[in-house]
Parts: structure tokens; sequence; C-alpha cells
């Protein structure tokens, strides 16, 4: 690829010996100087204190707790419910954003659809606990027609839990993929078609590879959704799931004088398999996108 | 230009929001200070005067439902003029102690100046060089066992664990302990928070240990019974609220006899409430006041504390459903609020447990709760 | 890569055809309704509840009678535009840098990004407290400093979804071809970014914006420790030991935020024109 020369007459430089860190840097600055100080300087101050006892003494010893099993199945629980609402939230998500952009429903669902699910998107904590036990609970108005049917939900369990987030999963995964259906360009279905492919075949070969960089990306945000998620469960369950985020709260609120170290450790613990999971989807992204070109 | 045209529209949206945000919040109006002596008996009139001068005060973790504290504020405030900032009405002692200590270096609106917290967390609090000593007009009239020799937390108020009961849902009230591990009450009892983090929840766990074998020295049994609780089904695993009550979800609720009144009464018979101290296992806990060392308005905050001590804020408490710690010495010297003192309860033969003793039960039941009573229901 | 740059940049300004929509299929209308009863069904049951007070509607009747419910609810949505509008202004420019010139930091900007899902908000605003409470930015100390550090926090809060959503909408033009065709135009950074880029990000930008107010509307954690008088705080000095009104509260702030978000979807619709470079991709 050459560079026109009118990019080269705008100052930006050469292509041949481009320092590829030269001009481009300054683009994420304004970005880069915001995230430390604020994000980044909380989180140094939480990975301090991880290594602090409770004396104030460094140690390493609060790491040592995060093999307890206790605290371990409670990554797996996290990581399982995270997983699950992601993957589930993400297709049935994507199922309904295509519905009402692609679908060929009418158009006013569309903006309806999106600015509900901008709503719904943070419908979580104590208010969304408690219209699930509006819906399903004792005097749930759904209650009468499952017992009719014969079935009992336990609206306690795990996979109770995990049908609650999907309520705030869905809605973000249906606002994030918008764009991305949007671009699929009208032409390239009918020129599918008019070569004669089903539409199993257009999605294999055509949609679903466009869309997997994006579909991917969406998940993993759905996933880092879900397993930050902390008040819903906690007022679901009363802290009888143990999941990471509330052996987190155990430790760093309430009333009983924990010991915060550990608390912290967990929450580092937390960081850090975020950033193997971003590690393995940047790896996938590399190769769908690979299929693109 | 389109996104020039948006940019303005944004523009405008915001600063059109931005006007009407300002209206409103200039046109509301603020307590008016009292024209007239403001004054508590005992009280230096300076202490006063400088506590207006700082003209405001930052609570935090006090909801005002919770032993009335919304009268209490806003007594306080119509006496004095002086604004209340409530911090986080939800929070749990260690938020307090946490937010003293993330602001040692700040005066600004993040500042909490008093705290009340459980038990525990005075002494602790103290340890960790967090509070300022103060001695109220009525020092004198606290028990010893629940204050602080130098003056650095002293006890406010207790209560008692009772059963908070939803009688549209519940035809048969329980009496004791013993009663809610009967069958007919399936799907039907709740603690109002975590044993592993929530003090209310722990101290019911307490108490049906002690119904059943206990001491205040022996937590265990506590434990023992709730994994019978719900094996037999009858334990519901959340944290109850007021509406769950309501809605039948955790028609049963052990709580504080002060939040089951408060809820009977804000209800107001929709559903029906009664409240149940239970026969056996009577436990009561209490909670302490502390001002902050790092008190942004430190002369509001001892204002504060005269006005909770003072014979007026100990009522106030009392209109609450909530023992105050001077209650004694109100009934002694003749005046106790006698209608708030007619509703409440019973609690004859409760139990108040020492420090040392709420230190190693707390232990037990925090630590023992995960694997004793287990959720693993998939 | 093809050159046809000199034709698309005309397009600009011009609507694309109108979508000749071929008629719902059963499938999709099934899809749709599955969501809509879902999402529909736990707000029916709130509303149930909350009509179970005495008298009929008395829950409600908290919106009009306490002057609070507006005061700081009208204060979370002048916050949750200003967030808006600055996180924006920071995720834009980096998700197209990083696009276009800077694909190595990609996963090292995203972890920054994904980093607020895991910080507890406690810990986050505990953070910003010590950091910001002496020192050479003593923002915690005055009224107007804490609401900037709201909105920093908000920020923050919002980067995984802003973040995610620009990138998304990124990905579904072709910026690269976009850049230099602007670019053999004599357009500067600038002018691309916001004449050329802007634009198409219409719709990324709206779904950030959504998620980001609702974020802010209700949030509580990092509000009610900077002592701001915000809704979120606000609401759980409501709930207290009452059953209903909390259920009202919450279907009225839901359809208040719907509202809102309406307006906002209609100030950012404008024109819907996109620029197509034919060829590309």
């Amino acid at each position: 690829m050459t560079a026109s020369p009118s990019l080269i007459a705008q100052g930006a430089p050469p292509a041949r010996h481009e320092r590829r860190f030269g001009w481009a840097w300054l683009g994420v600055v304004p970005f880069l100087v915001f995230a430390v100080a604020f994000l980044v300087l909380p989180t140094v101050y939480l990975l301090v204190n991880s290594l602090t006892d409770s004396a104030g003494n460094p140690t390493l010893g609060n790491y040592a707790h995060l093999s307890e099993p206790n605290l371990a199945d409670a990554y797996w629980a996290s990581i399982e419910i995270s997983l699950v609402t992601a993957i589930g939230g993400g297709i049935f998500g994507f199922l309904l954003a295509y519905a009402v952009i692609a679908g060929g429903l009418p158009s006013f669902l569309r903006s309806a659809l999106t600015t509900f699910c901008g709503v719904a998107s943070n419908f979580a904590g104590v208010p969304l606990a408690l219209a699930f036990t509006f819906t399903l609970g004792a005097s749930g108005i759904l209650t009468p027609f499952i017992k009719a049917l014969g079935l009992s939900l336990n609206i306690y369990s795990k996979t109770s839990l995990e049908l609650a987030y999907l309520y705030f999963q869905f809605p973000l995964m249906v606002l994030i993929i918008a764009p991305a259906i949007d671009g699929l360009k009208r032409d390239w279905r009918e020129a599918a078609e008019n070569m004669g492919a089903s539409s199993f075949q257009y999605w294999r070969h055509v949609a679903f590879p466009i869309l997997l960089p994006s579909l991917l990306g969406t998940i993993i945000l759905l996933f880092g959704n879900a397993f930050g998620a902390q008040a819903t469960a906690y007022q679901l369950s009363g802290g009888t799931i143990n999941i990471v985020t509330i052996a987190i709260t155990r430790q760093i609120r309430g009333d009983v004088a924990n010991d915060p170290g550990v608390g912290y450790a967990l929450a580092i613990g937390m960081v850090v398999i975020m950033g193997v999971s971003i590690a393995a989807y940047t790896f996938l992204q590399r190769r769908s996108e690979r299929w693109l070109r | 230009m389109t996104s020039k045209r948006t940019m303005a529209r944004a523009f405008s949206l915001v600063a059109g929001l931005a006007l009407v945000v300002g209206a409103c919040t200039s046109g509301g109006g603020g307590a008016g200070a009292s024209g007239g002596a403001a004054s508590l008996p005992g009280v230096q009139q300076s202490l006063i005067d400088a506590a207006k001068g700082e003209g405001n005060l930052t609570t935090i973790a006090l909801p005002r439902s919770w032993c009335n504290y919304g009268e209490v504020i806003d007594g306080f405030t119509s006496k004095f003029g002086i604004k209340i900032n409530g911090l986080n009405p939800d929070g749990g002692s260690k938020d307090e102690v946490e937010a003293i200590k993330a602001n040692k270096d700040n005066k600004g609106p993040a500042a909490p100046d008093v705290i009340d917290v459980g038990l525990s967390f005075g002494p602790d609090a103290k340890g960790q060089d967090l509070l300022q000593p103060y001695k109220v007009a009525g020092w004198a009239s606290i028990p010893d066992s629940n204050k602080d020799p130098d003056g650095f937390w002293y006890g406010d108020y207790y209560g008692v664990l009772s059963f908070e009961v939803n009688t549209n849902a519940v035809k048969n009230v329980p009496a004791d302990w013993s009663d809610l591990l009967k069958p007919e009450y399936k799907g039907q009892v709740a603690l109002a928070g975590d044993p592993t983090a929530s003090n209310q929840a722990i101290s019911g766990v307490w108490a049906a240990g002690i119904a059943n074998g206990g001491s205040l020295d022996n937590a265990q049994p506590g434990l023992t019974y709730f994994k019978q609780l719900n094996d037999a089904g009858n334990f519901v695993p959340i944290i109850a609220k007021t509406a769950n009550v309501a809605s039948g979800d955790a028609p049963i609720r052990i709580a504080w006899t002060y939040n089951a009144l408060a809820d009977k009464d804000s209800l107001k018979g929709n559903p029906p409430i009664t409240v149940v101290v239970p026969k056996s296992g009577r436990f009561g806990g209490v909670y302490v006041q502390g001002i902050s060392k790092f008190a942004p308005h430190p002369n509001a905050a001892k204002l504060w504390m005269e006005w909770l001590y003072s014979d007026e804020g100990q009522n106030l408490w009392l209109k609450g459903y909530c023992n105050p710690i001077r209650y004694d010495d109100l009934v002694k010297r003749g005046v106790v609020n006698k209608d708030a003192q007619a509703k409440l309860p019973d609690t004859t033969g409760a139990l108040l447990p020492t420090l040392d003793q709420i230190t190693k039960a707390t232990d037990v039941i925090s630590k023992g709760w995960p694997t004793t009573v287990n959720v693993t229901v998939k | 890569m093809s050159g046809r740059a000199p034709g698309a940049l005309e397009t600009i300004g011009a609507s694309p055809p109108p979508r000749r929509r071929r008629p719902g299929s059963l499938v999709w209308w099934i899809v749709f309704i599955l969501g809509f009863l879902y999402f529909f069904l736990p707000l029916l049951g709130t509303f149930a509840f909350s009509m179970r007070s005495q008298p009929l509607f008395s829950a409600y009747a908290v919106v009009v009678d306490d002057p609070q419910f507006a005061r700081t609810l009208l204060y979370s949505f002048v916050v949750g535009l200003i967030t808006i509008l600055v996180s924006i202004v920071l995720i834009v420019p980096t998700a197209y840098w990083v696009r276009l010139r800077l694909p190595r930091l990609r996963p090292y900007i995203e972890f920054i990004t994904l980093l607020p899902f895991v910080i507890p908000p406690i810990i986050l605003v505990f953070g910003l407290l010590r950091s910001y409470s002496g020192g050479p930015l003593p923002l915690a100390g005055s009224d107007t400093g804490s609401d900037v550090l709201l909105v920093a926090a908000y920020v923050v809060l919002s980067f995984p979804y802003m973040y995610r959503a620009v990138d998304t909408g990124l990905r579904s033009i072709d910026v690269r071809s976009l850049t230099e065709a602007s670019q053999s135009l004599g357009a500067g950074w600038f002018t691309i970014l916001v004449r050329v880029i802007f634009p198409n990000l219409r719709v990324s930008l709206l779904s950030g914006a959504f998620l980001t107010l609702a974020i802010v509307v209700g949030e509580f954690t990092i509000a009610t420790f900077l002592g701001r008088p915000a809704f979120g705080p606000y609401i759980s000095l409501l709930g207290g030991n009452k059953a209903y009104e909390p259920a009202a509260v919450s279907l009225i702030s839901f359809g208040l935020t719907w509202i809102a978000m309406g307006v906002i979807g209609l100030v950012g619709r404008g024109s819907r024109s996109r620029i197509q470079v034919a060829g590309a991709h």
C-alpha cells in the first residue's frame, strides 16, 4: 500500500521510516491520563492493600487464602454463571436485535426496543431481585400457572439467578451488536440469494464470519458484566450462593470484623481472570478476523 | 452540518436540564433555623453556637426508619438549624469505619462526622485511632458495661430479636424458636441479613442457638438449628426485606423488634403484622456511637451527641421501639414517654452479650455458616 | 486496496435509498414476542405488587409529594449527560486510533476498559477519596469537586460499554478507507474525527449513551459515599421499612429513564447519512 501524496503533505510520518508510535500515541493520551487518574490509582491502592495484612505489614498471606476450597469454589461458580449468561444472553440477544433491525418487523419496534434495552441494561440488584420474586415467588403472577402445570421452581437456585441475570444481559447484547447488524449490507444478502445460496448458507459463509469478531467482543463484555455483578445475587440468595463478588463483599463490608486483605486479594484474582479472558478472546478474535481479509 | 446541529441540540438539552435543576434546588427550602433559644439541659451555649456556625453534620448508615431516626434527624435540624447529610443509609458498621479511614485528609461532604456501629466496632475503631473522646451531659447514667471509660464510644440503644409475622400468610403465629421447625412453616422463615456479614442476622442465629442448648458463650447450636431449619425446607435463603414479608415470600422474618414494629406501623395492616418476642432465646444487641477523629464538623458532632442522649432524644428513640441506653434513668426520673413505653413489647429476660462474647460468637457463626447452611441447589 | 475514494465523499449528506424490507418472517416475530414476554412479565409483577398498596396508587403518590424525587432524578440525569459527553470525547478517538494505527495496543486498552467490571465500586470510591483528599488536587474537599469526582467515576464505569459500542461500530464501517479518502481531500485529524467518523457512529454512540445513562441513574454506592444528592441514594433512603413504595418508585424511574432515552434518541438521530465506500471491505 502506497501512501498518497496528501498524507505526506500533512506531516504524517513517511510510510517507510514510520516510527509507529510517533504521532499516533497522542490520540490515546487523554484516555490514558484519565484512566490512570481515576481508574489505575484506585486499582493500585487495591493491589497494595491486598499485599498488606491487618497490622499493616507486607505479606502474601492473603493470596494463600485463595486456594481454600470455599473461595476456589466461588471463582468457579462466578465463571460458570458468567459464561452461561454471556453465551445465553449473547445468543438470544443477538436474535432479538436481528429481529427488530433486519427481521422485517415494523421500524418503530426497533427504537422502542433499543431505548427499553437502555433502561433494562441496568435493571439489576434489589429491584430486579424483587421483580423476580413478584413474578415467580410465593405470590408471583406466574406462580399459579406454574403450579397448574405441575412444575415447581426454586427461585433461589443458581439457575434462577442466571435467569435473572439475563434481564440485563439481553439488553446489553442488543445495544452493542446493533451497529454490526446494521453493517450487514443488504446487497450481500441479495447477492448471495442471486447466487442460489440458501438462508443457512448465507449465514454460515457470509453473515456469521463477518459478525464473529463483534460477537466475540460483545460476549466478553457480557462475561465481564456478569462476573462483576453482585447486588442481584446477594439479594436473591441471601449470600448463600457462593460467588466471588459476594465473598469480597463479606470481607470488606458488613458488620463482621473480617480480614479485608483477603477481600482485596480476591478482587485482584478477579482482575487476573479478566486479563486471562481478554487474552483468550484476543486470540480468538485475531483468528476470526483473518477469515475476513 | 449535521453533527454541529446534533451537538447544538445536545448542548441545549444539557443546558436546559441544568437550568431546571438549578431552579428546583434553589427553590427548595432548607429547614429554617429556630429563632428562639435553642438549648439542651446541661449543654453549654458556646457549644451550640459553635455547632450552628458549622451549619452541617455528616452522618452515615442511618436509615430514617431505624429507631425513628427520621424524627431524631428532623428534630435536630429544626431545633438548631443544622443540616444533616446522610451517607449510605444501608451501610454496615464496616462501611462506616472504612469511610472514616478513607476520608482522613478530607474535610469535604464525603467525610462522616459521627458513626453508629455494632458494639464490637467501638473498641475496634478506637484501636485504629479513628475516634475522638467526648462525654455527654448525661454520661453518668449510661451503664458502665456499655461505654468506653475514656469516652471514645458509648452505647446508644438496644433491641431484642423477634419474629415479624405476616398474619395473612401465616395462620398460626409461632411463639418460640422451636415452633419455627414445624412443617406448617415450610418455606416461610427468613433472616433479615446475611449471617456472614450482618449483625442482625448473626444475632438471629445466636439467639436461636441459645434457645436450643447454647449460651452466650456457645453459639454453635445456632448453626445446628439453622441447618435443621434449612433441611426441613422451612428456611428461605434471602435477605428478607419488608417487601418480601408483605408479598408472602418471607412471611416470618427474624429481625430486631424495632424494625419489625416499624414495618408494622408502616404497612398499616396491609398486610397485618404481628410481632412476637420468642419465649426463649431472648437476645438483645447494643449499638454504639462515636465521633470521628477527623470530623469536619466536630462541634456539630458533639451537639448531635448531646441531642441523642438528651431526654428528648432518648424518648424519640423509644418512640421508634428501641430501648434507649438511658432508659432506666428516664423511668426513674419519670420523664419517659409513657405512650411509647406502653408500646414496647415485653422483653424481660433478654440477654445482652459482652464484647468478648460477641467477638467469639461472630467468628463462629460467620465462619461456620457457609459450610453448615449452604445452598448449592442447581 | 480499492481506490474508489474520490466518488465516495459525494455521497456525504445524501441519505441511502430506503430499505426494501422483506415482510417479517414468523421466526422473527416469535423471537420478538418471547423477548417481550421475558422483559414485560417481571415489570408487570412489580406493578401488580405496587397495586396492593391501600389506598390504590398511594405508593405512586410519593412522586408527587416528595420534591426530593424530582430533584435527585434531575441531578442524576444531568450528571449522566455530562458523563456521556466526556466518555464519548475520551473513547472515540482512542478506539479510532487503536483500530487504525495501534492494533498492538488493543488488548491492553481493552483490559483497561474492562477493569471497572472487576473493581468493586466501594473500592473505587474509597480509592478516589484517598487519592483526592489532600495533596495537589483536593477534589473531595468541596461540593463541586465531589461532583467532578462523581462524573469521573461514572466515566470510568462507562468505559466497558462505551468502548465496546464504539469498537463494534468502527468495525462495521471501513475506517481505513474513510480516513484515506478524507485525507486525500485535505482533511486533518480533527476534521476526520468530527465530520466523518462521528456521524457514522451514530448507532454506537446512542447505545453507549443509553447504557451510560442507565448506569448513572441507577448507581448508588459511589454517589452515596461521595455524599452527592443523586437518585440512587434517594431510593435507598426511601426503601427502609416500606413495601410498596420501592416497587412503585422503581417502575416510575424505569419509565422516566426510558422517556429520557427516547429524547436522547431523537436528538441523536438527525439525518441518517452514512458514507458508503463502494467495493471496500
